[in-house]
């Protein structure tokens, strides 16, 4: 339901249906349209240079077959997804890619897409694993030479006052978004698991000016909302990789639950660091990207200094935050969705369930197919979880 | 006072159980029935079949819960609740100290941790039949034998066959392969045994086995099965008379619950259509 008095939920769910219309009629207008996979693509670099960044997506409708030329049946289904629609030239409007190594199979996705694809820019962040300091020197060595890459592409000159400029344009974004998750904290919420995800994807699709001025517009129709969400027993926080479908969310909101939190890599996780303003704004930028983003591809740990400080405090080094935003957004069980095969994110799942049990968080591990069709026998498992909340 | 009954339906991928019990909690009538692709139209014969059993109507029913994969189209059921929560009741009214149950269907099987006769977390497998009684029906007819024959056949054996393969399609090339090199048919059974026993205890693993542990399901009939999941899990299994019945028994004894639950909180029970009528399919109902 939309509030009469805004049109803002009504161009996202415009947006989510027709992703790269936008992009497409900014291509026409003679804009460079530069696609990117996850979150590591340092976006402030493209923004500060005009190029409009495009979040690739793959589709739980199309059926993966271009793709397994290239890469093996047995890994990221979602990556594959992507692989697959650039191969069937259903990326064909991209100037550039910009990919980093976020897993294993990320990483050769980014080479086989030079490849078996070809954009005129294409360029391979190698993020380091760790969060240790000599790892932050190292990114920021590895975003000198991205910028290099996209200076020589656009024949522009990225000076820090417009890297500068651009990075408090995407944290003016960040901070919106936490706004709108901030109105998912009361009992309802003010906005469903469903169209936060709608909203998080149609932001994903467009410049980020753009989607501030769309961001602004639907939190002030959600904040004048009435019952437009029903009151379920079962408040969830959902984790796990992208999400770039709302199949999944609706499957569990069609059930006694609302899906009121996420970590998940469309949703907040991008959103809820902000890239701190340094002399060098590089500086903040390797910080923020390897230090902040807390997405399980990055090995975190409590052993900074040498020190084994026992599995307790490792624990609440890598998943202390979850517990804040159980805490903070009143939930009551959460959902570890995994695609099969996403190994980065399978890896974590025994110990985040360990984490989850220490703070008496009941919760399940959905481990899917990354297909529409594949959903229906997960509905038992989230019906279970909602039985057990009670 | 009058006797209250209340209904538990469980319409599972092959079988279709219903247990009726009465306010004392006694199973009152109890029928298992297959399942079928025309049988989970008409869950409401093998209800029927229940009351004529226990000689009561439909109207002295005061509550009935639907589980299973089925239970979203029946429509004479007040509630639908999963085989998750409804096994884990069951099992605790047979073994109240049970700390985890074991189901192993025909279509999947799940592995439930249980605390003070309530559900906390749960596994489950349903992509691949590897881990259920759809592997044994599958690899029977290869060893010429019937379903039922395989639990003491395999207590026969006088050693032990890796089955190499968790697949079903392929293990059926891996029988066949076994029994073309001669190998006595009885070690290949408790080959096979072991093969299912050591997957579905690998998935128990994960919720950190105590015991009491409890097998249910079709495949808790098979000794043979039971004998190395013991072995596996390095404890003892407790299985029930009748390990088909628990989620049917504890769909009827949430019911229960549910309304004693209202009458206590003085508020009315809130219930289903309860007709016994046919049950639609899914796209009907949605």
């Amino acid at each position: 339901m939309v509030n009469a008095a805004g049109t803002g939920l009504i161009r996202v769910k415009e947006i989510y249906r027709n992703r790269e219309q936008r992009v497409k009629e900014l291509k026409a207008e003679g804009k460079t349209i530069i696609g990117y996979l996850c979150i590591y693509p340092v976006l402030e670099m493209l923004t500060a240079l005009d190029l409009v960044p495009y979040r690739m997506f793959g589709d739980m409708d199309e059926t993966i077959t271009s793709a397994d030329d290239y890469l093996p049946t047995m890994v990221c289904p979602f990556l594959r997804s992507v692989l697959d629609l650039g191969i069937k030239g259903k990326y064909g409007f991209l100037d550039g890619v910009v990919m980093a190594h976020i897993c294993d199979v990320g990483a050769r996705t980014s080479h086989i897409w030079d490849v078996a694809v070809k954009t005129p820019y294409s360029h391979f962040i190698d993020v380091p694993h760790t969060d240790r300091k000599i790892s932050r020197e190292r990114l920021k060595e590895l975003l000198q030479d991205f910028q290099e890459t996209l200076e020589i592409f656009t024949g522009k000159k990225l000076t820090p006052a417009g890297l500068k400029e651009s990075i408090e344009l995407h944290n003016r974004q960040r901070a919106m978004v936490r706004e709108l998750y901030d109105l998912k904290k009361p009992d309802p919420p003010l906005i469903s698991g469903t169209e936060t995800l709608q909203v998080m994807i149609a932001i994903n699709s467009i410049p980020v000016e753009e989607g501030n001025n769309l961001l602004k517009e639907v939190i002030s129709e959600v904040k004048e909302r009435g019952d437009d969400v029903p009151k379920k027993s079962a408040r969830l926080l959902v984790w796990g990789p992208v999400i770039d479908d709302i199949a999944l969310i609706e499957m569990i909101e069609s059930l006694d639950a609302t899906v009121v939190m996420d970590d998940t890599c469309v949703g907040s996780r991008d959103f809820f660091a902000d890239v701190p303003l340094t002399d060098d704004p590089l500086d903040g930028l390797a910080y923020r990207y390897l230090e902040e983003l807390k997405c399980p591809r990055t090995f975190r740990e409590s052993n900074t200094d040498g020190v084994h400080r026992g599995y307790k405090a490792d624990l609440e080094a890598r998943f202390g935050y979850l517990g804040d935003y159980a805490k903070e957004w009143n939930v009551n069980g959460a959902i570890l969705q995994v695609p099969r095969y996403c190994d980065s994110h399978g890896y974590e799942v025994p110990q985040l369930k360990d984490y989850f049990e220490q703070i008496s968080l009941p919760n399940i591990y959905l481990e899917h197919d990354y297909s529409k069709a594949a959903l229906a026998p997960l509905k038992t498992r989230v019906q279970g979880l909602t039985e057990i909340i009670g | 006072m009058v006797p209250i009954y209340f209904a538990g339906i469980d319409i599972g991928s092959t079988m279709t159980k219903v247990v009726i019990i009465d306010d004392d909690e006694n199973i009152v009538s109890q029928v298992i029935s297959h399942t079928g692709a025309e049988h989970r139209r008409l869950a409401n014969k093998v209800t029927e079949e229940a009351l004529k059993q226990s000689g009561l109507s439909f109207d002295e029913i005061s509550y009935v819960i639907a589980t299973g994969y089925g239970r979203i189209n029946v429509p004479f059921a007040d509630r639908q609740v999963t085989e998750l929560t409804c096994h884990a009741r069951g099992v605790a009214k047979f073994l109240p100290s049970v700390r985890l149950a074991i189901d192993i269907g025909g279509q999947d099987s799940k592995a439930l941790k249980i605390k003070d006769g309530k559900l906390i977390d749960f596994v489950m497998s349903d992509k691949c039949a590897a881990g259920t009684g759809r592997f044994l029906e599958v690899l029977a007819p290869t060893l010429g034998l019937r379903v039922e024959e395989l639990g003491e056949t395999s207590l026969r054996a006088t050693k032990k066959i890796k089955i190499s393969s968790t697949c079903t399609v392929f293990g059926q090339q891996e029988v066949v392969s076994l029994l073309s090199d001669g190998e006595p048919l009885e070690d290949i059974v408790a080959g096979l045994h072991d093969a299912i026993a050591s997957r579905v205890a690998s998935m128990a693993r994960r919720l950190k086995v105590e015991p009491d542990v409890v097998l249910t399901g079709g495949v808790a009939k098979n000794s043979g099965v039971a004998k190395a999941l013991r072995e596996s899990l390095k404890c003892e299994i407790f299985i029930p008379d009748e390990p088909l019945l628990s989620g049917a028994l504890g769909a009827a004894l949430l019911g229960k619950e549910t309304v004693l639950e209202a009458l206590e909180k003085g508020e009315p029970v809130k219930r289903g259509e309860h007709r016994l009528e046919e049950a639609t399919f899914f796209d009907q109902v949605e």
